[in-house]
């Protein structure tokens, strides 16, 4: 496709015109990727009307930050703290819970372990979105509906993560563990002080994957409560952008808090971003 | 450190503990205590659940019920919904829906059958202060629902700048579609269209009413797709094809009111929320209300009528009930009249209303000819399926759209 | 991401099981114990649920009170009959919801399987600098909230927006693009004078319905979709593309094959296990679009982006029709569970076809 069907020969010594049509094209692939963020960025600078006149322009025509102002004046404070408490809590559940259940898997031989193995597998097939309706009843009987907790139990685990951490512990030898096993330490404090700590690599992992997860969790806060005081980043934003009034208009607000919500997370990725890619690509290098 | 071995024991063991007792623990509260003990604890918090035509009519609500919880030394909160038949529903099945919440007549119905409405209108003091037609608008099997709240018909809103513009004068407002669809053509400039409506029955519904149609017959039954409807619906179609109406969503606007607060048209078919949001939205636009032209059988419109409804479920019903007779009382309907321009839903307010809104007295006028949308469980669904369908009519033949809105009549118990 | 761990074989069973020594008192206990969170947060909010979900969907049950007092009766099958049988306004729903979200997953997946392995092929070029900020690029929207992404799009595909603005500027008039309710198909049939005809059909729409196409609106999110998702199957072409480099030098230096023969018969092939890793990835989420249907359009202009995902929801969530709502996500499993398997056949019958001829003894495969 980008290679063009050249005798072999010639192709062996790379030809400039070729490098520079590669990044020609590439250039431009990546501009159109990056595109739509700049312009989001550019208009939630802008006045209505201009983002309405100009959509193209990225630079406004009158700079303000009337829109941030709005969004700061309103809601958007309560929305981004509860994000921050639902992330925080669920990313710490996740890391912790998912890595213990990752190292039992791999390293302690149980019985029932083949079950729980397969329960796992057979969970993760179950596609999420059938799981709406269902999950809402169980947070209703449970009496969970409406409270942080219905938000936040739910995503506390997930088993996906189960497996990343104990394909972690399969790759890695486990002979500092049965050193310190020969040293008579239990296997408690083995997961505490030599397992956790030597597993950064994998909980760094883990903990990007589960950030990004629940800050950007949309479903299960539609289903787990309708109190405006439990509103998070995401079903805000949300009901910014479908709100049957402003349907058509207020583009820079909406625009705003779009890219309020992206910043921490794209912040994380360029801070880990050889890491992220890696993951993503190992978790399914076959 | 055997410590820390054991202290993870007990942390874990803690969680799944927990865990089991959030899983038995919490079920009662909401399966159980829906029904009955109304009487109980009138100081129980209330929460009010809205859905806002904007900013005036949330705060004048609000400022309404902070008034009557430093009366009644009940709390009650005002919630503005984003999209109010979700959250009703949300709330009727979670098990903790808002106590008191507008309704409309065409979702009455629907809420009724589940059981998820009070009946509780025949204990309200002033009963019988409403428009009967009102009453009966929000009556399901012989039980009133919902405390009409205001009401308002659809009418013609023009934008007198452009109307001057177009060199038209005041004999000039349309009594007929002729004259109508006459004074949308001179109205559309490159710059406007003549006319904008939001996509939806509840608007291009005038057409077939005032082309002596309707969703139902004489007798009540389904007749969606009568010659009459056809008729309406073609009309709508021929305005929509030469250009001289354009749909709100076609213009990138939320709603007819937007595109003409907006100056993307001329004129829109609104009810008379439009006044909040010119008032607060669209200060510097000049206009004028009038009644719709008359069609081939004469006038008609649509009526909304607005009520407040109680769930089932409150737990504060007492209180409840004591604050909608507040909320519909004559004075305090007057003041919502002022902030957002409602038409009030008691009888006696009827002059006082006209003398002090005189360029609003269209909408009060037009509800002679007005008709109400069934109060039948599930027409919301046929409705909403009939505002989807007619997105499609500038390239869909209406009798198409019509047939299927008349299966889908029919298929609801209650017009068949 | 979630189902790709799955493909990765288990080192742990091909381990010769260490049956009764192995399993220590002290392991036993513990092994549980490590594992209980997880199993009793994926047991109450995930294992329960769906039993629950199930009854419902063969209930009667409202949404008022509990789906397990005595007033919810057990209806049989009558909530699926509605969706699949019964002629009516919920089978019309749940058959628009079919079409629309059938012509989106035969758009997005062929299209952004083949751009994801075309970007992988040129990111992956040795001679190229700044490689990273390329794949950073192509990357980053697969990490943003496709709420946030929604949004955006929303914008720039707004009547006044700038896809519209820069199609004015090169000429073109502007696309109604949540506005117009036709599909692309029936626009195109239109052009050529042939307009809907009447007649009979499948699941309450006609067989004209079911080949209209996707409308402006679905397109969007056809272009989201790839938008979003083809940074991360990229890299999944990326690593496998860099674990099978070796495999293509020898295949140039034997066949001195150019270089869209070595990629038409030796790196493709080659790739196959990861194309059907991919394909099924987006198989399995394209039949789940929710988040952007959610926000950007609940299913509008005219049911046009309506999918089975989103009327699961709108129909439990909205209207409280709580049974069929259960039904239609059942029947989305079985959706996607059918469509997986059909797949695997296809693409396994279809390799084994094609690989025979150019076989060769010691013909490594790239596979884990």
């Amino acid at each position: 496709m980008a290679d063009d069907p050249r005798p072999a020969a010639r192709r062996r010594r790379p030809l400039r015109g070729g490098t520079i049509g590669t990044y020609a094209l590439l250039t431009a692939l990546a501009l159109v990727y990056v595109f739509p963020f700049v312009v989001s960025l550019a208009n939630s600078f802008k006045t209505d009307e201009d983002a309405a006149n100009h959509p193209v322009s990225l630079v406004p025509q009158t700079f303000t930050t009337a829109a941030y102002q709005q969004l700061f004046q309103t809601d958007l404070p309560l929305w981004l703290g509860n994000t921050v408490v639902v992330t925080v809590l669920v990313t710490g559940g996740r890391v912790l819970f998912d890595s213990m259940a990752g190292y039992a898997l791999s390293r302690l031989a149980f019985r029932g372990r083949n079950a729980v193995y397969a329960g796992l597998v057979a969970v993760m097939a179950v596609p999420g979105v059938v799981l709406l309706i269902p999950k809402f009843l169980v947070i209703k009987e449970f009496g969970m509906y409406d409270t942080y907790a219905g938000m936040i139990i739910p995503m506390l685990a997930d088993a996906a993560g189960v497996f990343i951490m104990r394909n972690f512990f399969e790759s890695v030898s486990p002979s500092i563990e049965e050193a310190a096993k020969i040293d008579g330490a239990g296997v408690f404090r083995r997961f505490w002080s030599v397992v956790l700590p030597m597993s950064r690599s994998a909980i760094i992992t883990l903990f990007i994957l589960s950030f990004q997860a629940s800050w950007n969790e949309l479903p299960q806060m539609i289903i787990s409560t309708q109190s405006p005081s439990l509103f998070t980043l995401t079903k805000g934003t949300a009901q910014l952008a479908s709100g049957a009034l402003s349907a058509g208009s207020q583009f820079p607000v909406k625009l705003a808090a779009a890219t309020l919500m992206t910043i921490p997370v794209a912040v994380l990725f360029f801070v880990f971003q050889r890491r992220i890619m890696n993951t993503t690509a190992g978790a399914t290098k076959e | 450190m055997q410590l820390t071995r054991r202290a993870s024991i007990a942390a874990a063991a803690a969680l799944a503990a927990s865990l089991t007792l959030a899983a038995c623990g919490g079920g009662s509260p909401s399966s159980t205590g829906a029904s009955s003990s109304a009487a109980a604890d009138n100081h129980q918090p209330l929460t009010i659940l809205i859905g806002t035509s904007g900013e005036a009519e949330t705060a004048a609500v609000k400022s309404a019920v902070a008034a009557w919880s430093k009366q009644s030394g009940t709390p009650a909160t005002v919630n503005v919904a984003s999209d109010l038949n979700q959250q009703l529903s949300q709330g009727f099945s979670g098990g903790s829906p808002a106590d008191l919440f507008y309704v409309t007549n065409d979702s009455v119905a629907t809420y009724a059958g589940n059981g998820s409405l009070e009946p509780y209108v025949d204990q309200l003091k002033n009963k019988d202060s409403f428009y009967p037609s009102l009453v009966k608008a929000f009556t399901v099997n012989g039980k009133a629902y919902a405390a009409p709240k205001d009401f308002s018909t659809l009418e013609l809103v023009i934008n007198t700048d452009m109307w001057k513009a177009a060199g038209l004068g005041d004999a000039d407002v349309p009594t007929t579609w002729d004259q109508f669809e006459a004074v949308a053509k001179k109205l559309t400039t490159p710059q406007h269209v003549g006319l904008a409506v939001s996509p939806q029955f509840e608007r291009l519904g005038v057409f077939m009413a005032q082309a002596g149609g309707w969703l139902t017959d004489d007798a009540g039954k389904a007749a969606a797709n009568s010659d009459a409807n056809v008729k309406g619906l073609a009309y709508a179609k021929k305005l929509l094809a030469d250009g001289v109406m354009k749909y709100s969503s076609q213009l990138g606007a939320g709603w007819g009111g937007e595109a003409f607060g907006t100056q993307k048209a001329a004129m829109t078919i609104e009810g008379n929320w439009i006044s909040g949001a010119m008032g607060k939205d669209y200060k510097s636009v000049n206009y004028k209300v009038v009644k719709l032209p008359a069609g081939p059988k004469g006038e008609g419109t649509i009526q909304y009528d607005g009520g407040w409804g109680m769930a089932a479920q409150s737990k504060n019903k007492g209180g409840a009930l004591d604050l909608v007779s507040y909320l519909t009382q004559p004075d305090q309907q007057m003041g919502f009249a002022k902030a957002f321009g409602v038409m009030p839903s008691v009888q006696s307010l009827a002059d006082q209303w006209k003398t002090a809104f005189p360029a609003q007295t269209a909408f009060l006028e037009g509800a002679a000819s007005s008709k109400s949308i069934p109060s039948v469980a599930g027409i919301s669904d046929v409705i909403k399926d009939f505002d989807s369908q007619l997105d499609a009519l500038p390239t869909t033949d209406p009798k198409t759209i019509l047939d299927k809105v008349q299966t889908n009549l029919s298929g609801l118990a209650g017009l068949s | 991401m979630t189902t790709s761990v799955l493909k990765r074989p288990s080192a742990a069973e091909a381990r010769p099981r260490r049956r009764g020594p192995g399993v220590r008192g002290r392991d036993g206990i513990a092994g549980w114990l490590f594992t209980a969170p997880v199993l009793i947060i994926l047991g109450l909010f995930l294992v329960l649920p769906i039993l629950m979900a199930a009854w419902v969907s063969v209930s009667s049950w409202n949404g008022l009170g509990s789906p397990f007092q005595d007033t919810v009766k057990f209806v049989g099958g009558d909530n699926y009959a509605a969706l699949l049988a019964k002629p009516g306004l919920a089978q019309t729903d749940f058959g628009t919801s079919l079409r629309n979200n059938g012509w989106y997953v035969l758009l997005v997946v062929p299209i952004q399987t083949a751009v994801s392995l075309f970007l992988a092929i040129l990111v992956n070029q040795r001679v190229l600098a700044a490689r990273s900020a390329f794949r950073t690029a192509f990357y980053f929207p697969s990490v943003t909230s496709s709420v946030a992404i929604t949004v955006i799009f929303l914008f720039l595909f707004s009547a006044s927006g700038t896809v519209n603005a820069i199609v004015q500027w090169l000429g073109g008039s502007g696309v109604g693009w949540f506005a117009d309710t036709r599909g692309v198909v029936q626009q195109a049939l239109g052009a050529f004078g042939v307009h809907a005809p009447s007649g009979s059909g499948f699941l309450g729409l006609t067989w004209f319905d079911w080949i209209s196409g996707p409308s402006p609106a679905m397109l969007v999110f056809v272009v989201m979709a790839i938008f979003t998702t083809s940074g991360t199957f990229m890299l999944i072409y990326l690593a496998a593309l860099q674990q099978i480099a070796r495999d293509i030098e020898e295949a140039t230096i034997m066949d001195g094959a150019n270089a869209w023969q070595r990629f038409r018969y030796v790196t493709l092939p080659m790739l196959r296990p990861t194309t059907f890793t991919v394909m099924t990835l987006g198989l399995i989420g394209t039949w789940q679009i929710f988040d952007q249907i959610y926000v950007g359009s609940k299913g509008g202009p005219a049911k046009t982006t309506l999918t089975p995902a989103f009327l699961s929801y709108s129909q439990s969530f909205i209207n409280n029709a709580w049974g069929r709502g259960a039904a239609i996500a059942f029947i989305l499993f079985a959706i996607i569970v059918v469509f997986t398997l059909v797949q695997r056949v296809l693409l396994a019958e279809r390799g084994s076809a094609r690989k025979a001829p150019r076989r060769r003894p010691g013909g490594r495969r790239a596979h884990g």
